[in-house]
């Protein structure tokens, strides 16, 4: 998958499936944090359907903290995540 | 979950050091029957001559036992205050002398060991209830790790029961106060097939990750971390509380298991019934056993009082 298309699908899946309201994809920078009171301001439990949701959509798992800290940082940092964990 | 943490409760452990030595060493030497009746004096010094732990005991008591006042509120505190402090020595007992001094019994048993077999993973669900060391013998049985939502607060100074005997810890501790509150790890857990312990009763976190029940007359933040996992994930819910039921007896009951379908994961609304289900079950004990039912917290907190 193209890189540019990959970080698209994630926007897309983030806003339809976590029901974000009045956001759209070209509201979501791709260096945004996603958690925490800035950026998206996705919460815990967002994060819980987050990672079933890259596990469900490419077959990719989030097993820890570290991981997730690095993954989960922004979009950019997500898809670099899902990129390479396919390459590898 | 934690990391918007703003609980208003502690558990860290009432005394000093050497209070709590004293009965390790008590336990040591003859265990509950030395340990129980020097309990009476402690009890009685924190509910005449410490008010505010006499106080803490009674936003729960209040609620539970409304036409209650004077001295019928005071024995009510009392009861309290003691099933707390036999069921912290019955901890140690479990760490010093081993799981087997505890007779327990626990019907439903095989039905949880055969829920812990499922490839969804187990969430089990525990409240501030009776004495969970009392289910160890069970638990240990169980099929895949026990990962533990767990916060040891800074300075406290009960010791796990496991530390009595300088053992490692058999569970995996998984901290709230990680990022995201540890949520990646229970994910992962579960996802592995694995059993994950979450406390049912308290909130760790921001209002936003709640949902309100009524619970004795008025609504309650419940926590909604373990129902979301429920759902995300296809884990059953499955909720346990270890009643004391004899001096050296427990009865584990299985009150609830719950399976939330996924759709029913967001709203966050649509998770009240499976949550209204534990909270009936958290009645239905508060109604059998008063004084099981260890909150020293307002958990009511705005609601007016009865």
């Amino acid at each position: 998958m193209h890189e540019a298309s990959l970080r698209e699908q994630l926007k897309k899946i983030i806003i339809e499936e976590l029901n974000l309201e009045d956001i759209n994809a070209s509201d979501i920078k791709d260096d945004d944090p996603l958690f925490g009171d800035e950026g998206l301001g996705l919460d815990s439990l967002d994060a819980v359907e987050l990672v079933v949701l890259i596990q469900k959509h490419f077959g990719v798992e989030i097993k820890d903290m570290e991981e997730g800290r690095e993954a989960l940082a922004s979009i950019n940092s997500l898809a670099d995540f899902i990129e390479t964990r396919r390459a590898g | 979950m934690a990391s918007e943490n703003n609980k208003k409760w502690s558990s860290r452990s009432v005394g000093t050091p050497w209070q709590h030595r004293f009965f390790y060493f008590l336990i040591r030497l003859g265990g509950r029957h030395i340990a129980y009746p020097f309990l009476y004096p402690v009890v009685l010094y924190y509910l005449l001559l410490r008010p505010e732990e006499r106080r803490k005991s009674r936003y729960y008591l209040d609620r539970r036992f409304p036409e209650r006042r004077g001295f019928a509120a005071l024995k009510d505190s009392f009861h309290m205050i003691m099933g707390l402090s036999r069921s912290l020595v019955d901890r140690a007992l479990v760490g010093i002398c081993g799981p087997e001094i505890l007779h327990t019994e626990f019907p439903d048993g095989r039905r949880l060991a055969d829920l812990a077999a499922g490839s969804e993973g187990l969430i089990i669900l525990t409240t501030h209830v009776g004495c969970w060391q009392a289910a160890m013998v069970y638990l240990g049985k169980l099929k895949g790790p026990v990962h533990m939502l767990m916060q040891q607060e800074e300075g406290d100074i009960d010791r796990h029961y496991f530390e009595h005997s300088g053992q490692e810890n058999p569970y995996r501790i998984i901290d709230p106060t990680g990022f995201l509150g540890g949520t990646l790890e229970m994910v992962a857990a579960l996802n592995r097939g694995e059993i994950v312990s979450i406390m049912g009763d308290r909130r760790q976190g921001a209002k936003a990750n709640s949902l309100a029940v009524d619970f004795l007359g008025s609504p309650v933040h419940f926590p909604v971390a373990a129902w979301k996992l429920a759902a995300v994930t296809g884990a059953p819910l499955a909720v346990l509380f270890p009643i004391k039921t004899g001096p050296d007896r427990y009865h584990i009951e299985l009150a609830e298991v719950i399976k939330i379908p996924q759709q029913d994961s967001r709203p966050l609304k649509r998770l009240t019934p499976y949550l209204a289900r534990y909270v009936r079950a958290l009645e239905n004990l508060c109604t059998k056993e008063p004084y099981q039912f260890f909150n020293f917290y307002d958990m009511w907190e705005e609601q007016p009082k009865p």
